[in-house]
This record gives C-alpha cells, structure tokens and sequence, in this order.
C-alpha cells in the first residue's frame, strides 16, 4: 500500500461569496523512496492539492490517508504524533525561516517539539542534519541572512528532516534559484529520498526539472490531474494535449534559436471553469465532445492515465485515422 | 555605427563598509534590431551594469566608462538632456510588472499619460494611441483594458501591459530585465513571441537579461555570459551555446536538465557559490570553482579577447578551444 493516498479530492475556497474549486476530484499516492512530481501552470491548484496533503487546508470532499490512517486537518492543538512525519518545505526560503533565530534553534525545533534528548543530544543532531544536507555543521550559529538562496533552501530541509519524516512534500522548493544551485540542490532531493527512503512530493511549474528528479508525474490543469504516469513515458510521449503543450513551452538551450511555442488564451478563471474538459477552449484538438463532457482518467497502463477523449478507447482508433496526435 | 556602445564601464558602490565594486569594467555594443543577451547568476552584476545606462542606480553608486547612445554619453547626461533619453528612446521593463505599473490606476490612465508627457498628445488622440499599444501587444479587446486596473490582470497579461507601457514613446531600446522569470513557461513563449515580433517589424533592440539560458536561446542573437562583474566569455548565441569556450559557460549549460539525456542522471552542479562582490577571489574570479585553473589563474585576471570571428573569451588555460 501507498505510504500517502489521496483519494479524489476537492479543495474549495469562499471567495466574496462565491465557491471557488481550486482542486476537483484529485487522486494521487506517494511511495516510500520515490519522489513524485505534481506540474502546472500557476493557479492550477497545485498548491491548494500540497496544502491539503500536509493538513494546511480542510479537503471539501475525498480523503487523505497517511501510513494506513485517514489524516486530520491540523487544528489549534499539537498534531497527533505520527503526523509529524508529514512535512512541508516552502518555495520561499526568505519567508520561511526566521530573520532573528539562529538556523542551529530553528532546525532543534523539530527535535524538541518530539522531546528528543537533551541540550548536548540536540546540538549534536543538528550538526548531523546540517552534514545531511551538505552544510558544515558551524552553520548552526549563524543566520539565515548570512546564507545564499541554496543555502537557505537547504536548512529548510534540515528544518524538515529534523521531524524525522516519511513525507516531505516541497512546494516550488527550486524555482526561486539559479541553475547551478538549482542542480545542488535537485541533486541532494534525490539522494535524500533513496537514502532515508522518504516520499516526495515536488511541486512546480517547471517540468523540465521535475523531469530530471521524479520518477512518477502528475499534471494538473485548473483543479484536475489530466495525465499520470512514470516521468520518462509522460515527457517522451505526452497523451494529453495540455501536457504536450507545456513540453513545447519550455526553451531549449542549445543555440538553435527556435522560439518556444506559446499555449493560447489563459488559465480560465477557477470560480468559473469551462464546461465539459476544462482544457477544451485552448485545446488545439477541441472536437464535438469536449464542451459537453468531462472527460475521465482513461488508464493507458501501469500507473499511466490521461484524461482527454483522444485516449477513450471507444473512439481513439476514429481520431488516429484523422491523423489527431 | 552601433546603436550603444558601452566600453570599460565600472560601477563602484560606497557601503558602511567600504566601497564595493559591482561591475568591473565590461565592454559591449548593441546594434540596431539586435537582442542583446546579459546571462549571468544573480549576484554577477548583470542588473547594476544595465541600471547604469539608465542612471537608475542606488545612493552612494558612482559610475566610470562611457555608453555611446546616438554621439551622447548616457553616463554623463544631466536634467533635460537625460529625460530626453530616458524613458522616451530608452526604456526598462522588469520582472514583476506590479512595481511598474499604478495599482490605483486604470491601464488608459496610465499608458495615456506617458504618451501625452512625452509626446504632447492631447487627452483623446493619447487614449487612442494607449489602446493601439495594447492591440499590438495583443491583449484582448484592448478598449475595455483601458478602464480594467492592473490587478484585473493575469501575470502574463500584465507583463505585456508593462511592454506596451514601455513602447508608447516608440524607443530604440528596450531593456528588459527577466522579463519572463516570474512567468509560467506557456505564458513565456507568448511573450518572448512577442518581443521577436516587435525587434521584426519596428527594429526595436532589446537587451534582455536572464539567467535563462533556455530563453536566451530562443531569442537572443548575441550573448555575454557575466561572471563577478565582467563579462567573461560573448559571441553569437547559437555559437557560444552549442560550443561554450569558458568553463564557467560550460558549467552554466551542464547545470542544466537536457532534453536529450535520458532524464535520469545526476545534473552536474558548479561546486561552491558566486562570490560576493566584497569578496571577489584574486585573478580569474572563477578560479577556486573551477576544474581548469592553473597558476595564471590564481593571480592574474584574464583580459577578454577575441577567440574567433565576433567571440571574445577571459580564460587563461582555454581548456575549450577547437583544435588547429
């Protein structure tokens, strides 16, 4: 069984009145060792859906188990114990470590707060967590302004570690950095999740590290998951129209000065999507039944799906005669 | 004759602690039509270098150099003389459009308001020039933007608000500093189209800093790869990424995800971090990153020169060259 599963999930927000549906009907589930990639543009709701995971906002619908238990949404109160080792790492590591507490006492929060050891125990694991994440264990002393942006990123790790976690969902832990930082600490993620055998989520809007980290991905457009499977098959043939319009976007640094393609119109406004597939006015290949329909996950294998009627068994062999896709 | 010609420019800001060199003596032209690409890490001096022409800089910055625009020294110009330039023939777009535009103001306001102080437009004939400006930004249905405000806007949709903002003096040179970073990658590829299709039809040159080397290469037709405050390696975009002469270029390209590889190797990340520029390592600034150094390395910064038609490198060892 999955150490996270999240089973059709709505996540709603009040906004002057009005219900606004940020996610729609989201499954997904987080192996131990394994990190998955959740990619869309920004107002898709893939913040909302990380949120949730970690208990931040209320799902208005589905559920949440975590290690066999259904998951309660955090209140004012502690967090039941085993939840702790469900973490969440900000995209943001100016905001969201403290200007004024040294990185050494904001890592030993975790530590303390599971009432782990003493004084001379918790310095100790501080260094070791600091070593973790390939920082020299005399960073502990210091403040979170006296680091780089990596840097930072990497005690918000530690910060997180410290819970000792089984789930550490990263929300655009990598988008605020420059390339090479960004490779550091894309690197460290990976070695992370093998050695510790964590499950990671990691959210961002770029696929073309995701693509390079995750071994399973998902995509999602305005509050729905279009298409799923394992990182190489999605990138090398993309089944909905939506993710093969997010690979063509992304610019290829090779010289060869061919401009990325751009996806018409705009995200719709989520308080009030489109009828039937949410895609289908920007969708290059909208047919009769897109505007009426909401197109289910169709599963196309192994942990591989896309919802888009192009891949609907009943009428997919139809569509290759015209040559669609 | 170029259209900027900026040489030996040094910028030098004073801190409590001392006076700190941010640019450290770059040279580049910008022709007409032309994008002209500033690659570099944040921290390398790319933004400062560009915010000088402008004389947009911090209290406490000086400025040394030249930045030949149209027979004039941007660095030098004063009061009417520098209004005259900036803002009508030079203008900056920036990463978030929100500290560019109004937020109280509606788009018509705003975009008419520049039109009529720089070119004495009368109220109407400006409002209709701000409404051309959105169409040929191609925002939809450009008379009902005029009254929406800056917030009614998506990302995408306010960053070519804040290009056609920049264009309503119809300038020579369009500087845009990350202009697509805060942006998602299909709202990008609209407006990289979008300032290609304006470098075609109106000659318009840009200088586009990012530290994207994927949108540089879409786009750009010349590249300077900044490193610590100088430009350490520049040439012909297609040139200078498919075969990078300095490590450091190399470095940035191999940081990088590739298309091709099969996904899953490990990224080659550059060891250690930029410098700050209070603490800027003697000789080649990269040295202690770098795999190549040698002992020329350590103690003597290499001087930029040209390494073949339009490319010029700051390498001592070169570890790149194409064999003779």
């Amino acid at each position: 069984m999955s150490l996270v599963e999240v089973r059709e999930l709505d996540v709603v927000y009040r906004r002057q009145g009005v219900d606004v549906h940020a996610v729609v009907g989201a499954s997904l589930a987080l192996e131990r060792a394994r990190i998955t990639g959740l990619v869309g543009e920004s107002g898709c709701g893939k913040s909302s859906l990380a949120r949730a995971i970690v208990g931040l906002v209320e799902p208005a619908a589905g559920e949440i188990v975590f290690d066999g238990k259904p998951l309660s949404p955090l209140r004012r109160g502690a967090r039941p114990r085993h939840e702790t080792r469900l973490q969440l790492v900000f995209q943001n590591p100016y905001s969201s470590l403290n200007p004024r507490r040294t990185v050494g006492s904001q890592i030993a929060d975790g530590l303390r707060l599971r009432g782990e050891g003493d004084r001379t125990d918790r310095r100790t694991r501080v260094g070791e967590l600091l070593d973790q994440v390939g920082l020299s264990a005399g960073a502990a002393g210091r403040f979170p302004h006296q680091f780089s942006g990596g840097q930072r990123q990497r005690i918000a790790i530690a910060r997180a570690l410290a819970a000792d976690p089984s789930v550490i969902v990263l929300d655009e832990p990598l988008s605020s950095l420059d390339a090479s930082a960004q490779a550091q600490i894309a690197n460290l993620l990976v070695g992370l999740t093998r050695e510790l055998e964590l499950a990671l989520l990691l959210i961002s809007h770029d696929l073309a590290i995701v693509r390079h980290v995750a071994d399973e991905v998902s995509v999602m457009y305005l509050g729905t998951i279009v298409e799923e499977g394992p990182t190489r098959e999605v990138w090398s043939s993309p089944q909905h129209p939506y993710t093969e319009a997010l690979i063509a976007a992304i610019p290829a640094a090779d010289g060869s000065g061919t401009l990325p393609e751009a996806l018409p119109g705009e995200v719709p406004d989520p308080a009030s999507p489109p009828s039937g597939c949410r895609f289908h006015p920007r969708c290059p290949h909208t047919f009769a039944r897109c505007p009426g329909e909401d197109p289910p996950l169709y599963e196309l294998g192994p942990g591989r799906a896309a919802a888009c009627f192009l891949r609907d068994p009943a009428t997919a062999q139809t569509h290759e005669h015209e040559g669609v896709i | 004759m170029s259209l900027l010609e900026v040489e030996e420019l040094r910028v030098k800001i004073r801190t409590d602690r001392g006076e700190v060199t941010i640019v450290d003596g770059v040279d580049y032209a910008v022709e007409e039509g032309q994008v002209f690409g500033v690659a570099g890490e944040s921290g390398s001096g790319k933004t400062i270098s560009v915010l000088a022409l402008l004389q947009l800089l911090p209290r406490g910055a000086s400025t040394s150099g030249r930045a030949l625009y149209g027979g004039r020294d941007l660095l030098r110009l004063s009061g009417r003389a520098l209004r005259r330039v900036r803002g009508r023939e030079l203008a900056m777009v920036f990463q978030d459009p929100l500290t560019s535009l109004h937020p109280m103001m509606t788009i018509g306001r705003q975009l008419s308001e520049h039109v009529r102080i720089h070119e004495g437009a009368s109220k109407r004939a400006a409002l209709a020039r701000a409404a051309e400006l959105l169409a040929e930004v191609r925002i939809p249905d450009p008379e009902r933007a005029l009254h929406a405000f800056p917030h009614q806007f998506s990302g995408g949709m306010r960053q070519r608000v804040a290009i056609a903002g920049a264009l309503a003096t119809r300038p020579k040179l369009l500087i845009a500093d990350e202009p697509t970073t805060a942006l998602d990658v299909t709202v990008q590829a609209g407006i990289l189209r979008l300032l290609d299709r304006l470098r075609r039809e109106s000659g318009l040159s840009v200088i586009l800093i990012t530290h994207d080397l994927g949108v540089m290469s879409s786009i750009a037709d010349d590249v300077s790869i900044f490193y610590a405050g100088r430009i350490v390696e520049s040439g012909p975009t297609k040139e200078l990424l498919s075969t990078p002469r300095h490590p450091y270029t190399r470095a940035l390209l191999d940081a990088l995800p590739h298309p091709e590889d099969d996904g899953r190797a490990e990224l080659l990340a550059i060891p250690g971090l930029p410098p700050s520029p209070r603490r800027r390592p003697a000789g080649c600034a990269f040295h202690p990153r770098c795999a190549y150094a040698n002992d020329a390395s350590r103690v003597q910064t290499p001087p930029l020169v040209t390494v073949g038609a339009a490319r010029l490198l700051a390498c001592h060892v070169d570890p790149f060259a194409a064999p003779s």
